[in-house]
């Protein structure tokens, strides 16, 4: 994976900030001294650009998914690919030099820093000593780092114990981000979850506050719920955007006929589910 | 117009503080490390804090569209504690090659002891290793002796005096800060440091060449919106827009900017403030009544 990213970095970097780069990844993997590698994880603001967004071909992104599925450095920016680099270099050392280093640089990290780190716990080994540093990071308010690990981050979702999968996917609502973009959102959506959204919703109607559609994504398999059946019939009741788009996406699944009354009323949401042409994806797009 | 306040507390300030800097146009700051009212015991709230000034306040000021940059530095108050010292000294290390981190401050001296000066000495080799501009305190009391000493001391280590801004200056302080090559910048803050009608006489007497104006508004009385209210009262008494540019902007860039950290292109698009909508009834600026009322009062004494 250090190759393939170095390449990717290569096609926008500088030639002096690449070279800079590639001669620490060399020095570090030839023998991981500590003070240099802190002056390089941080110095990496002194070499590249942070306004410059890595220019992987499709061919590349390909490559990396299909090594990590769900890892993506699409929209990067070049600090965190040089970062995440280094930090590669780091996981190839011993357990106890790995853990200790990491600890420290989180620590210490600024923002970037730690979207870096965060960036890179899929491609990183010990991943259960990683939970605790994922789940203290999500209890951030900076929008960016919460981002780092929660969206377009297969950790969570591959790692991440029920309850704290749950905050999750919770928090990124009440942080009002896009959850098409948590991967694995379908795969790991549970009763529990299921059942704290909708009194999320609850609370939300009763304050007078928009719910968003995307809500209802890790319901749609928890129609044996009648609380979330009422739910549904609510949103599909009123005409504001996305709501019977919602509505349409977890009828189209049903194939107990629970929701089978509601059918009629997102009939034209249907063919568009049916189609392709209405996903959970464009839903969330279009929020 | 717009603004650089290359030395401010916001750690301590609230979001109202932020809302009406932005309304008043400063768009760029520094927020250097410093003592925060008592006396830390650990070394760990020293991370902390770092961590919250290339952390938490960065992502706060960028929520009002300013640019937050920061140095980093063991304060003279805090050097007195040769324990904590060391280990903070350790601790720098990580932090001054950080994206942001614009130079090792503020330092200097206080009581103008023994191990302040120490801990002067270190940090003014630690910017040389890493090739940072410095951002010196001079003490409140003995302040001219104190600077005197605090430029002696740098120039034994080898620093470059064109990379090291001496805050905090006055009618006494300021001429040998100059003549030795130094930035000098002042510091606008009411009841006992400088007021702004003294600043513009200072600057009719030596002009805008290496001055800064800043405000170090923190915990205490102080005013965060200094530094606009002193360009508006300058151009009031006939200084040129130039000269107010220069001392409330591109000195203290051109100043920090040495640490390859700082660049315009970091608050690019962000809209600038006529000062003379700070004193001629003129309603153009964001932020409303709120503002206007605060920046109506401009004298600061």
């Amino acid at each position: 994976m250090v190759d393939s990213l170095l390449k990717i970095l290569k096609q926008s970097a500088s030639p002096e900030a690449f070279d800079w780069l590639e001669e620490t990844v060399n020095a570090q993997r030839d023998k991981f001294e500590q003070r240099p590698f802190y002056y390089a994880f941080s110095g990496v603001s002194r070499w590249f650009d942070k306004n410059a967004l890595v220019e992987p071909a499709e061919q590349d992104l390909k490559t990396i998914d299909a090594e990590v599925p769900g890892f993506t450095i699409h929209n990067w920016d070049e600090f965190r690919l040089a970062r995440v680099i280094l930090l590669l270099v780091l996981g190839e050392q011993e357990k106890s030099v790995f853990l200790e280093n990491l600890n420290a640089l989180l620590n210490t990290a600024d923002i970037r820093e730690q979207v870096a780190i965060f960036s890179a716990f899929p491609l990183l080994p010990e991943p259960d000593e990683l939970v605790p540093l994922a789940r203290e990071g999500l209890r951030t308010n900076i929008v960016d780092i919460f981002d780092s690990i929660a969206l377009d981050n297969p950790f969570p979702s591959a790692h991440f114990p029920e309850e704290a999968w749950n905050q999750l996917v919770l928090k990124a609502l009440f942080m009002s981000r896009p959850l098409y973009r948590i991967y694995g959102i379908d795969l790991r959506a549970n009763a529990t979850l299921a059942e704290a959204l909708s009194n999320y919703a609850h609370e939300r109607w009763a304050a007078g506050r928009w719910v968003s559609p995307e809500l209802w994504r890790s319901c749609a398999n928890f129609i044996s719920n009648p609380q979330i059946v009422a739910d549904l019939e609510r949103v599909a009741s009123t005409d504001e955007p996305g709501r019977l788009e919602a509505v349409a996406l977890i009828v189209a699944k049903d194939e107990e006929g629970i929701l089978d009354h509601l059918r009629d009323r997102v009939k034209t949401f249907l063919d568009d589910v049916a189609d392709g042409r209405l996903t959970w994806r464009t839903l969330g797009e279009q929020i | 117009m717009r603004f650089f306040d290359s030395h401010v507390h916001m750690v301590s300030r609230t979001t109202d503080d932020y809302q009406r800097m932005a309304a008043a146009g400063v768009t760029a700051i520094v927020e250097p490390s410093f003592w925060q009212g008592q006396p830390r015991t650990e070394v760990g709230t020293f991370k902390d804090y770092f961590n919250s000034l290339i952390g938490f306040e960065r992502f706060r000021a960028s929520q009002f569209g300013i640019a937050h940059y920061c140095t980093i530095g063991l304060n003279p108050k805090e050097a007195n504690n040769e324990k904590l010292a060391e280990q903070v000294l350790e601790l720098m290390p990580l932090y001054i090659c950080k994206e942001g981190v614009v130079g090792i401050g503020e330092i200097g001296f206080d009581d103008q002891t023994a191990a302040e000066e120490k801990y002067l000495r270190a940090q003014a080799v630690l910017a040389l290793e890493a090739d940072l501009p410095i951002q010196i305190h001079t003490p409140h009391r003995d302040k001219k002796t104190g600077t005197i000493r605090t430029m002696d001391v740098l120039e034994d280590v080898g620093c470059d005096p064109s990379k090291v801004v001496i805050d905090h200056n006055n009618e006494e302080t300021v001429k040998e800060v100059l003549d030795r090559g130094y930035w000098a910048a002042f510091t606008i803050y009411p009841h006992t440091k400088l007021g702004n009608q003294r600043m513009v006489e200072i600057m009719e007497e030596y002009g805008a060449e290496h001055i800064v104006v800043d405000s170090a508004a923190d915990w205490g009385i102080s005013d965060p919106l200094a530094v606009p209210k002193t360009a508006a009262l300058m151009k009031e008494r006939g200084l040129t827009i130039e000269q107010i540019e220069q001392v409330t902007y591109h000195n203290p860039l051109a100043a920090y900017g040495q640490s390859g950290q700082v660049s315009e292109s970091d608050w690019e698009g962000s809209e600038g403030v006529d000062p003379a909508a700070l004193f001629e009834g003129n309603t153009l600026l964001r932020g409303g009544m709120d503002v206007e009322t605060a920046m109506s009062q401009y004298l600061i004494e």
